[in-house]
């Protein structure tokens, strides 16, 4: 601890600030990792979804109010505000479309368990399930019905060959170092490992990557 | 309703993510504090400085509210020193990235910027980082250098405190010179037998360029050489009591 942990911790106005920057980052990470990772990503912890849509929605409101009031002063500070709200707003849903997109394309890979079902947020699980059971409802009634029992199934694994498409999560993407650790990866030829430092850019698999970004030491970019 | 776009940050989402950088500027006019999500703008004092997100920046120049102060690595002098740094002391690989001290250094006055864990690490990285402030270091290049860059350029130019051409010059031949370095580090992917590649130093727009390249390069090269990479592993993971067998299976062979 130093002095500036000190300074914030007895400073309430500060440690309020760091929120709402921190959630502003947090979200942009969480945005950035979802537009490059192949695979759906945990539903970010720490209620900072509820804590975002709150404050958008209390800005709505003050946008609302202050629309009304037509002094020159308050008007600039509407258009910054609209501005910034637009900014957030966009962020918001590009990432939830970025979701919704790879939940579409393995919709049942990431129902078939338990580890993969806690990934989705509430809505997205209610989502996904719905969505699932309209279409298969829709394949029986079209043409799945006319088939033999067995064959009726779109989760069989008969064969060795499962019907459930997982995405590749071999596929390479580039990470950022946040601290100085060893990367290691897998290769074609030859297995590789570098001592990675502090904002390095690295090309790797994500199979590779993933515990590095899980574990706080990296960041996709 | 779903997003159609690959994976991968666009070139238009990185320039929005560069948008968010710190820049630091001279207001013209008195400003109160707005009430921003991301927390509460500094109240504007004339002739104090403050630093405001690009975007958020660039309005008050629009407006004549405000000039803004290009960062030291904008200068035609850092801008010369690093690209000698390019060409001369290290024609492979680009010039390092700024180091994440001085980020913390310049971030002293605003703690909420960056957060630090356990460890006393600095964990914000770009755009959080403070790198395109009046603060930042001379001589190094942020990671949305590029974009930044432009943006001043095209809508702070008077406040370059240099002439805006000589700093469009001595960056477009930045630009060149790393994108040299980019073409011939993809040349490098061609034995991408590894399974890693550091590319220290790049900017978010030049990576935003050649992502869907490399990144097609990588998983082709991975595809096509699968099989003989399941090989390998398995050969490893036999280890010690390879060589009996494989003499095993070459007698095999020969007996058929």
């Amino acid at each position: 601890m130093d002095i500036d942990d000190i300074l914030r911790e007895v400073d309430p106005a500060h440690h309020a600030v760091a929120r709402e920057k921190q959630d502003l980052q947090d979200l942009t990470r969480a945005w950035i990792a979802e537009r490059s990772a192949p695979e759906l990503l945990h539903w970010p912890s720490g209620g900072l979804f509820e804590r975002i849509n709150a404050n958008i929605k209390r800005q709505i409101e003050k946008v609302e109010e202050m629309t009304g009031d037509m002094d020159p002063r308050t008007n600039f500070a509407l258009i910054v505000i609209q501005t910034e709200l637009e900014r957030y707003k966009y962020l918001v849903r590009s990432y939830l479309r970025a979701r919704i997109a790879k939940i579409d394309r393995h919709t049942l890979h990431y129902l078939s368990t338990d580890e993969l079902r806690s990934r989705l947020s509430e809505m997205e699980l209610a989502y996904a399930t719905r969505h699932q059971a309209l279409l298969h409802n829709h394949y029986l009634s079209s043409f799945l019905s006319s088939f033999p029992p067995a064959l009726q199934n779109l989760n069989d694994t008969a064969g060795n060959i499962s019907m459930i498409d997982p995405p590749d999560l071999e596929s390479a993407v580039f990470i950022r170092l946040l601290r100085d650790t060893l990367v290691e990866g897998r290769g074609v030829d030859a297995d590789g490992a570098m001592d990675g430092k502090e904002s390095d850019i690295v090309i790797l698999r994500w199979s590779d990557a993933k515990p590095l970004v899980e574990e706080g030491s990296a960041e996709l970019v | 309703m779903a997003l159609p776009l690959p994976p991968g940050l666009t070139h238009s989402e990185v320039a929005f993510l560069a948008e968010m950088e710190m820049v630091t500027v001279v207001p013209r006019q008195r400003l109160d504090s707005i009430e921003l999500l991301s927390g509460k703008t500094p109240p504007l004092r004339p002739p104090r400085r403050e630093q405001l997100p690009l975007w958020l920046a660039l309005l008050l120049k629009k407006q004549r509210r405000a000039n803004i102060v290009p960062p030291p690595w904008l200068h035609p002098t850092s801008l010369q020193d690093i690209i000698h740094k390019e060409t001369k002391e290290d024609p492979a690989a680009f010039s390092p990235p700024p180091p994440p001290a001085s980020s913390y250094r310049a971030d002293v006055g605003r703690p909420g910027m960056v957060r630090r864990n356990d460890n006393g690490l600095d964990m914000a990285s770009p755009p959080f980082r403070n790198s395109c402030t009046a603060d930042a270091l001379p001589g190094y290049l942020p990671y949305h250098w590029l974009e930044v860059a432009e943006a001043l350029l095209a809508h702070a130019g008077d406040d370059m405190g240099a002439p805006a051409g000589e700093v469009r010059s001595l960056l477009r031949d930045l630009v060149e010179v790393r994108a040299a370095k980019m073409r011939s580090s993809t040349s490098a992917l061609e034995g991408f037998g590894g399974g890693l590649m550091s590319l220290r130093g790049v900017g978010a727009m030049e990576l935003a360029e050649t992502r869907g390249f490399v990144l097609g390069v990588v998983d082709g090269v991975r595809r096509i050489g699968a099989a003989a990479e399941a090989n390998r592993r398995e050969e490893e993971e036999e280890g010690g009591f390879r060589n009996d067998r494989e003499e095993e299976e070459s007698d095999d062979d020969m007996g058929i």
